[in-house]
Parts: C-alpha cells; structure tokens; sequence
C-alpha cells in the first residue's frame, strides 16, 4: 500500500514536468491529412438525390465515404494490413454496402449513413471468385457468393445463410462468375479452358439446380475478363484471334452465335485484346442492353442489342475512358476524348440512341506532373428541368482522384499517393532575398577590403530593405487580420517561400511507393510541387539523399533519390531540386551493375554538393558527382573511408574499406549462423545527432562519461524457431569500422517484430515477450568508465577500453506500431521516445523512464540525480499524446527533425495519414510561452507608473504644505 | 476503519477470483501453457459490447475498432455498440476498444484449445492473476479521453486560496471579529478567558518565545511584515 502510494506520488510529481499539448494549441501548429489508399471500387451513394458521398473500397484494405463537396473523409474502416483484410467485392444496395472481405473469408454489411457495421457473417474457407445481389421483383434480399467450389446465398438483413451448395464438377470446371438478372434465378458461369462454358442455374429460394448444360467455346480462358452479361440474360464475349463477338442466351443454352466484328465493319488493333463494358444500373433489373466494346486502347464502340440484333449506335474514337451511368429512369454513357496534350473532353451521350446531350462538355486538365487517366467515375443527377447533369471523378495513375464540375471546375482533388509514404526528408527553406542579403553583409571576406564607407553604406542600406520589408509584413498583418482565418492560411505559394526566424517551416520531401514525389509545405501540409516518376518498378525501396541543402547559395539545393528494384539489385538516380520539384540538370551517372549499398560522405566537391558513393556487386565504388577534385579527395581520404555490408540470407555481415583506385578490400566479416537465427535490422545513429555533453554528473559529482562510438551498429536478431519456450531476441553492438563486438544481449522467450532506437550512447528496442504474453522495453547504456581515454577525438581503431554496459528492461502496455526519437539542434534537450501505437497515438515518452541507472530503491544519491526510482510498468498517458484525437492510421515511421529553437524538434507521423507538429521535451525554454500574458504584464507596468507619478505630485504637494507652514 | 475495509473487500474479490477460477474447466490451459500458435486449428468468435454511459453508439461507432494483441485481429463495431472478432485461434489475447474520443479499458481474453472463452483484467506485472469479469464481454467506457492540459490561469480565487494568503486572512478577520462577537466587558467571560490563558501558558516563568523573538527582530524589522511579504510574493510570481 505504501509502495503504490509512493507510485501515485511520483506520478503526480512527473506530470508536472512533462510536455502535453494545451487546449488552445490544437491547431495551431499541427496538421493531419487522412488518406485512404488507391481506390479499387467507387460507388456514389445514390439511394438519395441529395446525396453528398462517395463509397471507396480501397487496396489499402480500407473502406470510407467522402464527402462529395470537400473531399473530406467522412468516416473510414481501416482493416488489416495483407491478404487478410483485402477487399475483394464491394456491392451497393441502398443505404447498405456489402463487402467481400479476406478472399471470400468475411461478408460485412455497413450502415453507410453512420459509419457501423450492420453485421459481419463468416464465410466457409474457399477462394473467392465472385459476388452479386440477388433481385426479385423488383427488391434486393439476398447477397450470392461465389467460391471455388461453392455458392452460398445470403439474406441482407442479418448476413445469415439462405442456403450454400456445391458445384457440379467443380475440380474440372473453373467456376468464375455469378449472375442474376432480376429473377430469382441463380446463373454460375464457369470455364473449362478452351474446352466450353459450364453453365448452372440454381433456385434462388433453396438453391436447388434448375439447369446444368455446357455449351463448346474453345476460344474462350477466362469469363471475366471477355465476357459481360446484358439484355435479358444474353451473355456476350469477345474473342480477338477469331474476330467475332459470340452471344449465349442462359434461358435457352443452345449454342454461342457468333457475329465477326466485320460484318459490323469493326476493326480491331492488331496485339490488342479487346474488351467489354455492360451496365446493369439496378440488380433486381434486368442489364442494359447497350454495351462498350474496347478495339483499341483508344478506340470504343457502343453497341446495342435491339431484338435480337446487334447494332452499331457510335463509333468514338480517339477516347480514352467510358463509362456509365444510371439517375432515375436514364441511363448516360460518359466518354472521355482527348483534346490536347494536357486537357481531355468528358461527353455524356444518350445510352440508347448513341445521341451527344447538349452542353455536357467537362474540360479535365491533366497535370503534366501527373500521371495519365485510369478510370472515370460519374455521378448523374437530374437537375430542374429534368435533364441529367453530373459530375466525375478521375483516377489516375499516380493514384490521384479528381473530382470535376461542369465545366471544368475541379472541386477536390486528393493525392492518394500520400497514404504509402515510403521516406521522407526535411529541407530548410532558402533565404529570402533580404534575408540573404544580411547573411551576405557579414559572410564575405571582400567586405573588409572595401573600407570603411562602402561598408557603412552596405549597412544602412540593408537596414531599409530590413525595414521596408518590416513595414511590408505590418501591412500584411494588418490587412489578413480582417479576413476569415481559413482564408489567410492558404496563400502559401512558391514565391512566399521562405525561412522563418526559427526555421520552423521547411519543406518535406515525401517519396511515395507508385513513384510520386512531393513537396509538402511543413506548417500549412499543402503540396507546393508534385512529381511523377514513371516506370517505376513494383517492388521498389527508396533511399532519399540530401547532397545540398539551401546553405550554400547561388548553388540550388539538390535531392538525389536511389531507386532500386528489390529483385534485381538494378538502380537508377533521381536528382531534383527539393524546393521546387524540378529535375536538376546534372545528369546522374547510369548504374549498369546491381547497387549493393549507398553512401553519403561527410566532405563536399566545390560545389558544396556532398559526395555520395555506390558499391556495386562487383564491390568496385563509384562516386557522384564524380569531378577529378572529388576523385583526388577521395584518394586522399580512401583509407579512412569504411563501409559495411549485410547480407541476411547468409547471415553475415562484413566491413570493408576503401583503397585509393577506387577498388575495395574486406576487413571484417561476422557470421550469424543462419540456422538459428536471422538478421533482422541493422540501425546506425544519424549523421546529424548532435551530443551536447559527454558524460552524466552523478550525485557525488564524479562524472560518468559516456561511450560515443559514431560508428557503433545495432544489429537484431531474431530466432529461427518460433516455438514460444525457445524463440529468442538478441542485439549486437558491433563497431562498423573495425568489426568488434562490444556487446551482445539476448533476450529469452522472446520474439518480434523488434523496433530499435539508436542514439547518443543507448539502445532502445521493444520486442514481445512469449512467455508473460506482454510488449517489454529494453534499454541498453554505454559508458566509458569515470575517465574518458582519449577526449578529443574519437577513433575506432584506438579504443582499447571495452565500455561498461548497463541494461534494464520495462513492461510496455501496448504493441507499437513504430518508434522514433526526438532530435534537437545541439542535442541539450532532453530527449524523448516517440511511439506510434496501433490505436493511432504517438506517445512522446520521456527518456529518462528508460534509464538502466533507475535505482531500485531511492537514495540521497539517485535523489541528486533526479533518478526516478525502478517500476517495472511504464505508463501510456493520454495526456503524453502529441497528436490528442488526431489519430495517426498505421503508423509506418515517424520522422524528426532540428529546428531553429534548440527546445523545439519537428516531428511528422506517417503510415495512412500524415500528422505535423512541434514537441517541446523540456518545455519552451528558449522562447515565450504562448500564454504569457502580455496585457497583464503592461497593465501592472503602466499601473505602477502612473501610480510614481501620482505619488510623486502628492509628496511634492505635501512637501510644499510642510514648507508653508 | 474504512482502510481496513477497503481490505477486507479486497481480499474478497481475490477470494471469489480464486473461487471462480477453480470454476473454470479443468482443461483450462492456464495463462502460462497456453498454445499461443495458431496450427491452423479451430478459430474462435471473441464477441462482446462496448457501452459509453449517457452516448448513442451511433455517434462514436465509426471511429472505434476493436483490437487484439495490438493489430493481429480486428474487429468493428456495429451500430448498436456490440461487435465480435472472428477467427482468432485458441490463446490469450488483450482485447481493446480504440477510439479517439472514449477510454475503455482493455480486457485479457483466453480462449482454450476447445474454444471455452474466459475474460479477465489485464495484470502485465502478475500475469497469472485472474480476476474474472463477464464473458461476453461488456466493455464500459470511463470517460472520454483527456488529452490537454490545463493552462495555469490566474484568477482572484486563486489568490484568495492561496494558504500564505488564508494564514493571513483568517487571523485578521479574528482580530476584527472575535471582540465584537465575544463581550469582553463581561467580567466572568473576561475570567474565564484569563484563565485558559494561563492554561495554554503553564508557566509565567518561562520567557515565551514570540516576545523573544520580537525582542531580537524589533530593532530591524517587524517579523509580521516580512511575513506578510513572504506570503504575497509567491503568488505574484505564479502569474
């Protein structure tokens, strides 16, 4: 009792010391952008004229309803991550979304107006082909799912199973759609490979089998992707080698009739597999009978069934995207044209007589950094006088929705790219004239030269550009104070760009995984510059380098990008200006040779560019730039230069150094023996961390020094065996240059995933407990003793100490999701962990709970040195959040950087959203706090002076008085 | 009295845990046995409800998940607040609500290899406590979460809290009011007053320490006065 006491006390005496967000903060410098991923399915919600949301069924195994009119999501279900939680159907009926979720392993139901589900039903394993809704006379009450070998129907109100029955011949037959055409007929239709199409009807009421039959169609592979069901259950196929369009009445199943595309006197593109478009507007009904047929990629025909007969309504050709459309009783074809380069056409067409509705021209403008057009959903209305309007929303390539009015207005637009941000850097803002300028004055040595009056003249006039460019920001000030606050905050443009007096605003290079870059505007989150990178491959890993930053003006900075395919080894390079986006003119070097790791060195050509070097496999080196200057540095720096490589197949890591030709030679080589264990990362410390003082003051004042080894890697490990009683965890300090182990640790019943802090003089990793079921923090210290062996300089070659190593490990109530990190300019704040949590917070935890000195009981000592005595659970207070409510979905890596102020770190989260802000680990110390109560301190000011005044008259008054008397 | 209550109340939850947990099947792997990988065995339904006491669930549903062992399996929440968690193998898991704006307490789920469900509170420090709460779940929201701080505001009633100030209030306000309340021209009350004085002062030999004192500090300063700057200055110094 005493103890908890104790522990309550404690709490309450920390809580005053740590950083939490004000109320009146929020805002104020943070941001977030909810994203949802790359859409797969899009349905408007249409059960409602009014209407204003859009459905998403997303890859990012999210569903979410964006409001129509902003973009804004309304509400969002983000699922697993993986096949588990992939979205594979997504049915609309009414009010009610129905989701085929995991393969066919789920079917939900969501309420879509609030956001709930209605309900969920588990689904018999099997893999999933297909889905529909089920009709009959004229409502929808069943939902029919499709497996491989089965069909099972099910009731839209509670989810539950109407019936489920086996296919016939379901190991021969590869079933592949379901179709219901208003009826209460059932069709699955299956394939046997070039063979002929298996056709079953089933009883919608208990799934008894109406029809079986099998009709020869040797041409045919696969149903979904030539074939489309219209009319009254007609199926129609396309078939490129023959020509033809073949149809199949289900009703009668007699045999396809075909119809060659010539005698239509259509022609389709040699190489090009052709392809349907059907609409069925309403699944109680039957499917239009007018259809798109694809001939080239740019090249569409609509056509009809009109009794029996095929007719040819209109050619469009050149159009890129069709689509339809169902409002009420009109059905619209919506075909996208292109106009020019950079702008396409949008024209509804009248679905049954192939006729243009007037002034329905939309212009989209493409934007040239931007990625071409993949699909176009249409939202149709109609308006008053009851023709139809709409409006569209464009996908495309770089996973960018654009939601367009007539005639052209875009509404929103949202950069989808953003929810698989794979890295990300942050880069100081330019000076801004003026600004340069006064650096200018102070910075070169000419000035001196000059004399005396030039440079008093320099001076002065700087001074009026300083004050004109004072007055110009107070009649800003004055003249944004009378607009709405929503207003001001969007004028940020390329122009205005510029530092602040912090260097609070800087510019977030984000690199996205389809191949999009953006730059981000760090206080506002508004996308200042946007570059698709095409041909980007699939499984790409990004590496983000800044060779120059903003510093060293008329030089423009410079980002090189590495971009490699994870398969082949194959690399590219990307150099572009972070500022601006724009590709830089210095031509990257090509890399024939599959890149093994990448480099940036510390010292800089004369361009103040810094050097980046790249090891192929053939373990030669090449740098970039590569100008005789920086090849003469590099021969005479080469024997201090050391790079390691890890190989986590074989288990082995090894360092090797640099020889004047540019060649290399293996110094080191540490092998894990693969059988047992895996390397799972090898984390570094960041070149830009800066360690303000070396040692700790203990409570005798002797001073224990810390072990600073800029070279020391974290390698973790993880077992082989993951049976819970053997599975284990283990870390390796081990030094980069020189290969020597300084520490290792295991840790017992204990598995992955392993998150790893490297910094300063500590480690810090989480990893799961398997025996006591629970997440354990772990923290590792360094230090060198009480005297430090060589204070000057640090070289791992002469350290022939081994450093003392302290460890102590904590409970963690929550898995986490990532960790980070906070990272100040000089390194004398505090600093703190931050945690991305599953739930969405980021915990900023203070470093000093993870502290292998925490006494186990408090003496006067530890008291001294304001050790928190040991408790073996740290706590997640909602008060520690630094996003509050803003939540961060998936958290993928939280990214820190300096700013100006020594007691401010930047901080972004991302994963599926992305969240800005400021934290303070040891509070504001170096500025004002934003409560400080300006009005008060100038009332009392100007209180005590009138008041002097006024007593002084008073004793001057009886001062005089005294005199007269 | 209450403390020792408090106790015995204690004990006897522990008490009816241990009770109920010998209620539990004998196949109850334990907390410390269970098979925690998943042999591609039975999968299990985790069902349950949260409530926010005084909240329609249709108003916070959508920002809510349910979590097991962190992000391993999710469930959602239907409309009336209820939501189940399918095809979570046999073991023990924490379960939790998220949601932005309510705090829900998290809750240890074990499921055994026949699919018996038991749910228990959370103890990372003593796993294998188990104090036993209903399955299925119900799941009651403490509260919305608290996220801000409080700004230190100044106020006059934070003035007049202080205690330097009410040490010097209180004692004035008896120095005005006691005479007027208390007739101190009745000589009996005047008597009777003396002689608690001299209750409180056993001995008119000893030199009292007050008069001591002021004897030392009379020269520079009035001890009352320092005093009294003592206790305005910290709370000027607050703002």
């Amino acid at each position: 009792m005493a103890k908890l006491i104790l522990l309550l006390l404690k709490c309450i005496l920390l809580c005053g010391t740590v950083y939490a967000v004000f109320e009146d903060q929020v805002g104020k410098f943070d941001w977030r952008q909810q994203y949802v991923g790359k859409v797969r399915f899009c349905h408007f919600d249409a059960h409602m004229q009014s209407s204003k949301k859009v459905l998403l069924a997303t890859e990012s195994n999210v569903f979410a309803a964006l409001n129509t009119r902003t973009g804004e999501v309304l509400w969002r279900h983000v699922d697993k991550t993986g096949p588990e939680g992939n979205i594979d159907a997504f049915l609309q009926n009414g009010q009610d979304a129905v989701l085929v979720v995991g393969n066919g392993r789920f079917l939900r139901s969501w309420e879509t107006n609030i956001g709930g589900l209605n309900w969920e039903a588990v689904l018999d394993s099997g893999s999933f082909q297909s889905a529909c809704l089920i009709g009959q006379q004229g409502t929808v009450k069943n939902v029919a799912v499709l497996k491989k070998t089965a069909i099972s129907l099910h009731y839209l109100s509670n989810g539950h199973q109407k019936w489920i029955e086996n296919l016939p011949d379901s190991d021969t037959v590869d079933y592949q759609t379901v179709y219901s055409g208003g009826n209460s007929e059932v069709y699955v239709l299956g394939v046997v490979p070039h063979s002929h199409i298996a056709i079953v009807a089933f009883s919608g009421d208990d799934g008894e089998i109406l029809q079986q039959s099998s009709v020869e169609a040797p041409w045919l592979s696969s149903i979904p992707e030539s074939c489309q069901m219209v009319d009254q259950d007609l199926l129609i196929c396309v078939d490129s080698t023959t020509m033809s369009l073949y149809t199949l009445d289900l009703k009668l199943q007699l045999q396809l009739n075909q119809i060659p595309l010539q005698s239509l006197e259509l022609e389709v593109d040699p190489d090009f597999r052709p392809s349907l478009v059907s609409h069925q507007p309403n699944p109680a009904k039957q499917p239009r009978s007018e259809f798109f047929l694809q001939l080239a990629p740019d090249h569409y025909v609509l056509l009809q069934f009109n009794n029996g007969q095929l007719v040819v309504l209109r050619d469009f050709k050149p159009a890129l995207l069709v689509s339809f459309a169902t409002t009420g009783e009109k059905t619209v074809a919506a075909v996208m044209s292109p106009k020019n380069k950079t702008a396409s056409s949008i024209n509804l067409f009248n679905a049954e007589t192939g006729r243009r509705l007037l002034d329905t021209t939309l212009i989209f403008t493409m934007d040239p950094n931007g990625g071409k057009p993949e699909k176009l959903n249409v939202q149709a209305f109609l308006k008053k006088d009851d023709s139809v309007g709409y409006r569209v929303m464009v996908q495309t390539k770089d996973h960018t929705l654009t939601f367009l009015q007539q005639p052209g207005r875009v509404l929103w637009t949202r950069e989808e790219a953003l929810s698989d941000v794979l890295t990300m850097e942050m880069v100081d803002l330019p000076l801004t004239g003026t600004q340069a300028e006064l650096e200018g004055e102070f910075g070169k040595k000419t000035a001196i030269q000059d004399g005396l009056m030039s440079m008093v003249f320099k001076r002065l006039s700087s001074q009026l550009i300083l004050l004109q460019a004072w007055v110009a920001h107070l009649w800003k000030l004055f003249y944004d104070a009378r607009k709405p606050r929503s207003q001001v905050k969007n004028d940020i443009s390329m122009e205005n760009l510029s530092r602040d007096e912090f260097n609070l605003q800087k510019m977030m290079v984000m690199v996205t995984a389809s191949g999009k870059l953006f730059g981000i505007d760090s206080k506002t989150g508004g996308i200042l510059w946007k570059h698709y990178l095409e041909n980007i491959p699939s499984n790409a890993a990004f590496k983000l380098m800044v060779q120059r930053t903003t510093a060293h003006f008329p030089h423009p900075p410079q980002c090189t990008l590495l971009i490699k395919d994870k398969d082949t080894g194959l690399a590219s390079l990307h150099v572009f200006n972070p500022i601006y986006g724009k590709m830089s003119h210095v031509s990257p070097p090509a890399l024939p040779q599959p890149i093994l790791q990448s480099l940036m060195l510390p010292f800089m050509d004369q361009d103040y560019a810094k050097v980046l070097l790249l090891i192929d496999d053939q373990y030669k080196v090449s740098a970039f730039p590569s100008t005789k200057y920086v090849l003469q540095q590099l021969q005479e720096m080469a024997s201090s230069i050391f790079f390691f490589l890890v190989d986590s197949n074989q288990g082995r890591l090894s360092g090797y150094r640099l020889r004047t030709d540019l060649s290399t030679e293996q110094i080191w080589e540490v092998a894990l023996p693969t059988e047992t264990q895996k390397i799972v990362s090898v984390k570094g410390k960041k070149p830009n961390e800066h360690v303000h003082s070396q040692g700790r003051v203990m409570g005798d004042r002797s001073v224990l020094y810390k072990y600073l080894n800029p070279n020391l890697l974290a390698v973790v490990t993880e077992s082989t065996d993951l049976h819970q009683e053997r599975s284990f965890v283990g870390i390796i300090l081990i030094d980069g240059v020189t290969g020597r182990i300084i520490h290792e640790a295991v840790q017992r019943k204990a598995r992955g995933p392993v998150h790893v802090v490297h910094s300063e003089n500590w480690v810090v990793y989480e990893y799961w407990s398997t025996k006591s079921r629970r997440n354990e923090f772990s923290v590792i210290e360094l230090y060198e003793g009480m005297e430090l062996y060589n204070s000057t300089a640090f070289s791992s070659l002469d350290r022939p100490l081994v450093p003392q190593v302290l460890q102590q490990s904590y409970i963690f109530p929550s898995s986490i999701s990532t960790m980070e990190a906070t990272l100040t300019e000089k390194g004398i704040t505090s600093r703190h962990l931050l945690i991305g949590l599953p739930s969405g917070g980021i915990l900023s935890l203070p470093k000093m709970f993870l502290d292998p000195r925490r006494p186990e009981m408090a003496s006067e000592q530890s008291r001294e040195e304001n050790l928190i005595p040991y408790a073996p659970e740290l706590m997640i207070r909602t008060e520690w959040f630094v996003n509050y409510n803003q939540t961060v979905s998936r958290v993928r890596g939280i990214y820190t950087a300096p700013s100006g102020l020594e007691s401010t770190c930047l901080v972004v989260a991302y994963g599926l959203d992305i969240y800005h802000t400021r934290v303070y680990p040891s509070k504001q110390f170096d500025v004002l706090k934003d409560d400080y109560d300006y009005m008060l301190i100038s009332s009392v000011l100007l209180a005590l002076f009138f008041a002097t005044m006024i007593s002084k008259r008073l004793a001057e008054v009886k001062l005089l008085n005294r005199a007269w008397r | 009295m209450s403390f020792v209550e408090k106790m015995s109340l204690s004990w006897l939850i522990v008490l009816a845990a241990i009770v109920a947990v010998r209620g539990f099947t004998d196949s109850d792997p334990g907390p410390g046995a269970a098979a925690a990988t998943p042999l591609g065995g039975d999968r299990f339904k985790i069902e349950g409800r949260a409530i926010v006491p005084g909240v329609k669930a249709q108003d916070w549903v959508s920002t809510a998940r349910v979590l097991v062992d962190g992000e391993d399996y999710v469930g959602f929440l239907r409309t009336d607040g209820g939501f189940s968690v399918n095809d979570v193998p046999s073991g023990s898991y924490v379960v939790e609500v998220v949601t932005p704006s309510y705090r829900f307490e998290p809750v240890r789920v074990d499921i055994t290899s026949k699919g018996k469900m038991r749910a228990r509170m959370v103890n990372y420090i003593k796993t294998s406590e188990v104090i036993r709460q209903p399955y299925p779940l119900q799941i009651r929201s403490s509260g919305p979460h608290s996220y801000f701080m409080k700004r230190e505001t100044w106020g006059w009633t934070d003035f007049l809290m202080n205690p330097m100030v009410m040490m010097m209030v209180l004692p004035l306000l008896i120095i005005v009011l006691l005479p007027k309340v208390v007739n101190t021209n009745d000589p009996e009350m005047r008597k009777e007053m003396e002689q608690s004085m001299n209750m409180l002062n056993p001995n008119p030999e000893l030199p009292d320490v007050s008069e001591l004192m002021t004897k030392l500090f009379s020269g520079s300063k009035g001890s009352s006065k320092a005093s009294s700057s003592k206790g305005t200055r910290p709370a000027v110094k607050r703002r």
